[in-house]
């Protein structure tokens, strides 16, 4: 049933001699969902998805996979695509991907048209009976997102699908996103590209140093953060834009300008000013962007906050 | 099941389908077949016999060399067909007897070293034109008979001919003894009776009571046979460790280890090359059977029986033996290859502790010519050791029950230890890259995963 958790990851914390790469963890995932697990490089990103994977096993706190904490009782149900590849480079392309429905058991007998159809998809058919290393990077990229497919897993977990792509597979790879979703599967995703994110995901848990620092639905998150950001479009240099009055903070860059005003303080004002100085071609009140309020919790000198929820951030 | 099923379908198939294991597979029959057959043809078509010259001192003796050869001496060359007549007479001495040694004799009164120059310069100089080719010359000096502190002079470009030597040296005294005898009034024929020597027949008693001629060859058998253990076991423990390196540096082993237990993996992986590598031996074994047909064939026509020394009764043993050497030895090759981030590394781990398991392969000599002995005995119950030193034992002898059948539940004790080890530091190990673990280290993996 949509809305379940079909996943619940509590006070997982996971040591590598004295890093903590993840620090009492805790975040869930419901059924039918799109989740990004965002944050920086090194964030505790990867770890966490091997753990729900059952490549680590946590130091302490518990990972609970479909209603249990028997990671070899969920390994068939749940698909994963690890960020660095992780094929035979000297096997044969459909051999292999029927190999990876195998491990997941799937008879190969049964995997083999829904393989076929994939690599149809993902316009690799021509290339089914080469060997994996005469392939680009991006089209393993693609054969492996094929083998986290394959065997139809529940869930599925993707560390930056997107990476290695050019933006024609990425517009393929979200499509085909929306279509699992659409399928009631439930896909956890993690990734840096926050304009990537933006456009798919239904919720998100923001980590940083290995706790979670912002869970909730997207857009209750942006919204938390006030209706109080200015998105500008102009011509001419506007760095003087951050010095106006009643702006906390922004940034510049070409062209664009995105400003958080302080509490109060009357966005006409800003326009009035910027109308000045500069050819304004957009003028924008709304929410922060998800780049704007990842910066603002996990970039250079915010420190971490501890976990907060959508409704913490908001008063 | 199934998974390791498919783990072991496609490390089969990954190795079978190489042009390298096919090649190697067919080809490595004929290369050993060459080696040790094509000599034996060699020497037996007479190729490699030898032309020596006896230049006799006494001038009395060229009846020893022209009688045995049952007909009557030519004046020209008085070549004596020794090796052939010999062969057929003592068929037991196969190594001696493949050698044909044609003699010329020399009459030389007076100084026989003389006599002998021609012959030796001859010899320094082989291949002088017209001349014929000369391996050796014997020198009797002319005081044979009389002084018994005379030395035979043999002359040869190889000194280490000593099947010649001793053959030739034989027949002399022989006839040298002969001559002292008859010069004391004792009749050749007497005399014959006197010096004949006794020879030893090796009988080897099983306890059914059947009785078996053993000799050299059956030394040979055992080691040929270990070899057949040993080899595969090495090559496939470490194309294992190749294996499990490879899907480290390649990172499948996340993408393996997320889809199942580590003991599914690596029980998949270790049956995998256990069955390539007994494919590869099966084969060999039915090519190298055709060919010991069609040789032993040949060579009992030459009065040789090749098969008295091989059992069909060792075949299931060679078949247990393998595959508790492989297991055991498999395990140590996949912790190796698991604590390793290369092959290199992995290579510098494993040799020391592959010096200790060949251990019985340089005992190989005391253990098959003593299968009994304490050192055979306790070496086959040390489980690392079992398989070769056990296999060896039950090739030249047959070891007690009760020692087979410990030896074999240690073995399978020990591989079970080993298995749920390897398993532990395998599912820790594999996925640790950088450093590699120290002792402590892989003790607490032992204990935590």
């Amino acid at each position: 049933m949509e809305g379940d958790v079909v996943l619940s990851v509590r006070d997982v914390t996971k040591r590598f001699g004295p890093v903590r790469a993840v620090d009492e963890l805790s975040f869930t995932v419901r059924r039918g969902t799109i989740t990004g697990l965002l944050g920086r490089n090194g964030a505790g990103k990867t770890t966490t998805l091997r753990m729900i994977n059952g490549i680590f096993l946590p130091d302490s706190g518990v990972i609970e996979l479909f209603g249990t904490t028997d990671a070899a009782a969920a390994r068939d149900r749940i698909g994963y695509l690890p960020e660095e590849r992780g094929l035979y480079r000297k096997m044969r392309v459909l051999e292999q991907l029927l190999f990876l429905a195998a491990i997941k058991g799937r008879r190969p007998a049964d995997a083999r048209p829904s393989a076929e159809r994939w690599l149809q998809r993902f316009d690799l058919w021509d290339k089914r009976a080469g060997k994996l290393e005469e392939l680009s990077k991006g089209n393993q990229q693609k054969v492996q997102l094929i083998g986290a497919l394959l065997h139809d897993p529940e869930v599925v977990t993707l560390d930056e699908p997107t990476s290695g792509l050019d933006p024609v597979n990425v517009v393929l790879v979200r499509n085909i996103l929306k279509e699992l979703k659409a399928e009631g599967r439930t896909i956890l995703l993690s990734t840096h590209m926050m304009a990537e994110a933006e456009k798919l995901v239904d919720e998100i848990v923001l980590i940083h140093q290995g706790r979670a620092v912002l869970t909730g639905e997207l857009d209750d998150v942006r919204a938390s953060f006030g209706k109080n950001s200015v998105h500008l479009t102009f011509e001419g240099d506007g760095a003087f834009l951050t010095g106006l009055p009643g702006v906390a903070q922004g940034r510049v860059e070409t062209n664009v300008a995105e400003l958080r005003l302080e509490a109060g303080a009357d966005p006409q004002g800003v326009l009035a000013a910027a109308v000045a100085r500069l050819r304004v071609s957009r003028f924008e009140v709304a929410s922060p962007s998800l780049e704007e309020v990842f910066i603002d919790r996990v970039g250079a000198g915010a420190e971490s906050g501890g976990l907060a929820s959508a409704g913490e951030a908001a008063s | 099941m199934s998974k390791a099923f498919a783990v072991f379908r496609r490390e089969y198939l990954e190795v079978v389908r190489k042009k390298s294991f096919i090649i190697m597979t067919l080809l490595f029959p004929f290369l050993m077949g060459g080696v040790m057959v094509i000599p034996a043809m060699l020497a037996m078509r007479g190729i490699e016999s030898k032309r020596v010259v006896i230049v006799d001192g006494t001038g009395r003796l060229r009846q020893a060399f022209a009688e045995k050869q049952g007909g009557q001496p030519t004046d020209e060359s008085p070549i004596a067909d020794l090796g052939q007549n010999k062969a057929k007479k003592q068929p037991t001495s196969q190594v001696a007897s493949a050698l044909e040694i044609k003699t010329e004799y020399v009459a030389a009164s007076g100084d026989p070293k003389a006599a002998a120059q021609p012959y030796l310069d001859r010899l320094k100089g082989n291949g002088t034109k017209g001349a014929q080719r000369v391996d050796g010359v014997l020198v009797i000096p002319s005081d044979a008979f009389d002084n018994s502190d005379a030395k035979l002079g043999y002359y040869s470009r190889a000194a280490t001919d000593f099947i010649t030597q001793e053959r030739l040296g034989g027949m002399v005294n022989h006839a040298v003894s002969r001559g002292r005898l008859a010069s004391r009034g004792i009749e050749p024929a007497e005399a014959d009776r006197l010096l004949k020597r006794l020879r030893v027949e090796v009988v080897k008693v099983s306890k059914t009571g059947e009785e078996k001629k053993g000799g050299e060859l059956s030394f040979l058998v055992g080691f040929v046979f270990a070899a057949l253990l040993l080899v595969p076991n090495l090559i496939y423990g470490q194309e294992v460790m190749r294996g499990i390196v490879q899907e480290k540096t390649e990172r499948v082993v996340e993408i393996l280890i997320s889809s199942m237990s580590s003991l599914q993996l690596l029980s998949g992986k270790v049956l995998g090359l256990a069955a390539v590598g007994l494919t590869q031996v099966a084969v060999w074994m039915t090519m190298g059977g055709l060919m010991a047909v069609y040789t032993g064939g040949a060579a009992l026509m030459g009065g040789i029986n090749l098969f008295q020394y091989f059992e069909v009764r060792v075949i299931p043993w060679f078949f247990v033996f393998y595959l508790l050497g492989y297991l055991i030895y498999v395990c140590i090759y996949a912790i190796g290859g698991a604590i390793s981030n290369s092959e290199k590394e992995a290579q510098q781990f494993l040799g020391p502790l592959m010096m200790v398991a060949m251990i019985p392969w340089f005992l190989a000599m005391p253990i098959i010519q003593n299968p009994d002995s304490t050192l055979a005995v306790v070496l086959s119950l040390i489980p690392v050791f079992t398989p070769i030193t056990m296999f060896m034992r039950v090739i030249v002898s047959e070891p007690p029950l009760w020692q087979l059948g410990l030896s074999i539940a240690l073995a399978v004790g020990t591989i079970y230890v080993f298995f749920w080890m390897t398993a532990k530091i395998f599912r820790v190990g594999i996925l640790s890259y950088g450093k590699r673990p120290s002792p402590v280290e892989l003790w607490r993996w032992l204990k935590v995963a």
